[in-house]
């Protein structure tokens, strides 16, 4: 399983990057890892409702990857749901995530 | 002849029930629960729920008819506490006219929507935001480690940086950041300009532009003498040393695509991919912010005395939500002559050109 969060616009409207791979973190790690993919429901997302955009508003695209299947889901700041929230929190406290900036 | 509408009353009761009728009620009862939200005593509480109330709805609070918060207190600033966007506006730090606090974001918030208030004030007569004296709110500490700073319709936002793009604390350290979000709330109660492709790049250059007017106004600098970096040194060094260059263009960060001409225009879908930034908003407004810098540094002096006034017209009176680079230039060669003369004019008219807007 691999999680890809997308963090773009803002005031910069820099494109970063984090991934973190299951198979890259220590046993009871990658299952903490697997709960909270599991609570933040991310394949049971409806497709966000077309926001009037707000100036410099951080938006998140989150991919998901396991098994051959694939899901993608979007927020901004202002509809990210918690337990979302929550997973890409705990993805960032990760020394094992990959971080780059895309150009 | 448009309907006649009627007065707004405004009713004393609990503000939780206020805040369900604000969101549920009849249109009628929706408009008056807002107004007394709005104007009761219990502001603490209304601002919260304000805040929600626009975020559920999805619809800027300062823009409902009788809905500004005019508290008659110039500024305030709220510690969010580092628990995200339920908790705004937070615990309350620093009121207007109090004294500094220990906490150096606070402080920073407090003087420099200071600074912008009073920028606008002294230089365009203009009262806060919506121009009739609307309180400027901000919160500091938002979220964990929160990478942005943002105008959210009704407050400003600013997180701590997570020291992997903004340095930690940076957020409210420049001076031209809070400018530029303040400006998106002047923004938002004038021209209205909709955050899509060139009128998108347009709002994002006029927060760009006043961003670095206050900026400039509180070190005392001339158009040549100004640096026209926004965001200098809050990024992380690996990075690069500003946000966006207003005279070069795509030279303030690794990664800076910004185009200073139209003929490198970026053409983006405003199709809901973060990638695509709305469009280019963040890509294109290099083009309309060095047709800006240009312009002042011809016509000389402090940029706030004549490229300033005139963009400062343009954005209040001359706008609409979907104006273009190209109407928003004749703008202000319009506007550059009405107020100064022929020179200012061709001056301003010359930049367009250097960028590749007019021909």
């Amino acid at each position: 399983m691999k999680l890809t969060i997308i963090r773009a616009g803002g005031i910069a409207g820099i494109v970063a990057r984090t991934e973190l791979d299951q198979q890259a973190l220590p046993k009871s790690a990658a299952k903490d890892f697997a709960g909270e993919v599991s609570r933040a429901r991310l394949s049971d997302q409806p497709p966000p409702p077309p926001d009037v955009p707000r100036p410099d508003t951080q938006l998140y695209e989150l991919n998901l990857e396991w098994t051959g299947r694939e899901v993608t889901a979007r927020y901004t700041d202002d509809s990210l749901p918690e337990d979302v929230r929550l997973l890409v929190a705990w993805v960032d406290s990760r020394p094992e995530r990959v971080e780059s900036i895309e150009l | 002849m448009g309907a006649t509408r009627k007065p707004t009353r405004c009713s004393i009761a609990p503000p939780d029930l206020l805040g369900r009728l604000a969101v549920e009620g009849t249109p009628e009862q929706r408009e008056a629960a807002t107004c007394a939200l709005a104007t009761s005593a219990a502001m603490r509480s209304q601002r919260a729920v304000m805040g929600q109330l626009g975020r559920r709805l999805n619809i800027r609070t300062g823009s409902l008819a009788g809905a500004t918060l005019e508290t008659g207190e110039r500024l305030s600033v709220y510690d969010n506490q580092t628990q995200g966007r339920q908790f705004l506006p937070g615990v309350l730090v620093r009121g207007w006219e109090a004294p500094a606090v220990v906490d150096t974001s606070v402080n920073q918030a407090y003087d420099g929507s200071n600074a912008t208030y009073e920028f606008y004030r002294d230089q365009f007569g203009r009262s806060s935001l919506d121009g009739v004296g609307m309180e400027l709110v901000s919160t500091v500490h938002y979220g964990v480690g929160f990478d942005n700073a943002f105008w959210d319709g009704s407050q400003m936002v600013y997180g701590d940086g997570s020291g992997r793009i903004f340095k930690i604390g940076a957020l409210t350290s420049a001076i031209d950041v809070i400018a530029h979000e303040l400006t998106h709330g002047v923004t938002e109660f004038t021209a209205g300009l909709v955050y899509s492709k060139q009128s998108g790049a347009l709002n994002e250059s006029f927060s760009d532009v006043f961003g670095s007017l206050v900026k400039q106004h509180s070190l005392n600098q001339t158009a040549a003498e100004a640096s026209w970096l926004i965001g200098e040194g809050i990024l992380v060094p690996e990075l690069g040393a500003a946000l966006r260059s207003m005279i070069h263009p795509g030279t303030a960060y690794s990664g800076d695509r910004q185009p200073g001409n139209m003929a490198e225009y970026v053409n983006l879908p405003d199709n809901n991919d973060p990638r695509n930034d709305n469009g280019g908003v963040h890509i294109n407004s290099g083009i309309p912010n060095r047709a800006f810098a240009l312009a002042a540094i011809a016509l000389g002096g402090h940029a706030w005395e004549k490229a300033g006034r005139i963009w400062y017209e343009v954005l209040t009176t001359r706008l609409r939500p979907t104006t273009q680079f190209d109407a928003a230039a004749h703008a202000t060669i319009d506007v550059a002559g009405m107020i100064f003369g022929e020179a200012e004019q061709v001056a301003v008219h010359n930049a367009w050109k250097e960028v590749g807007v007019l021909s």
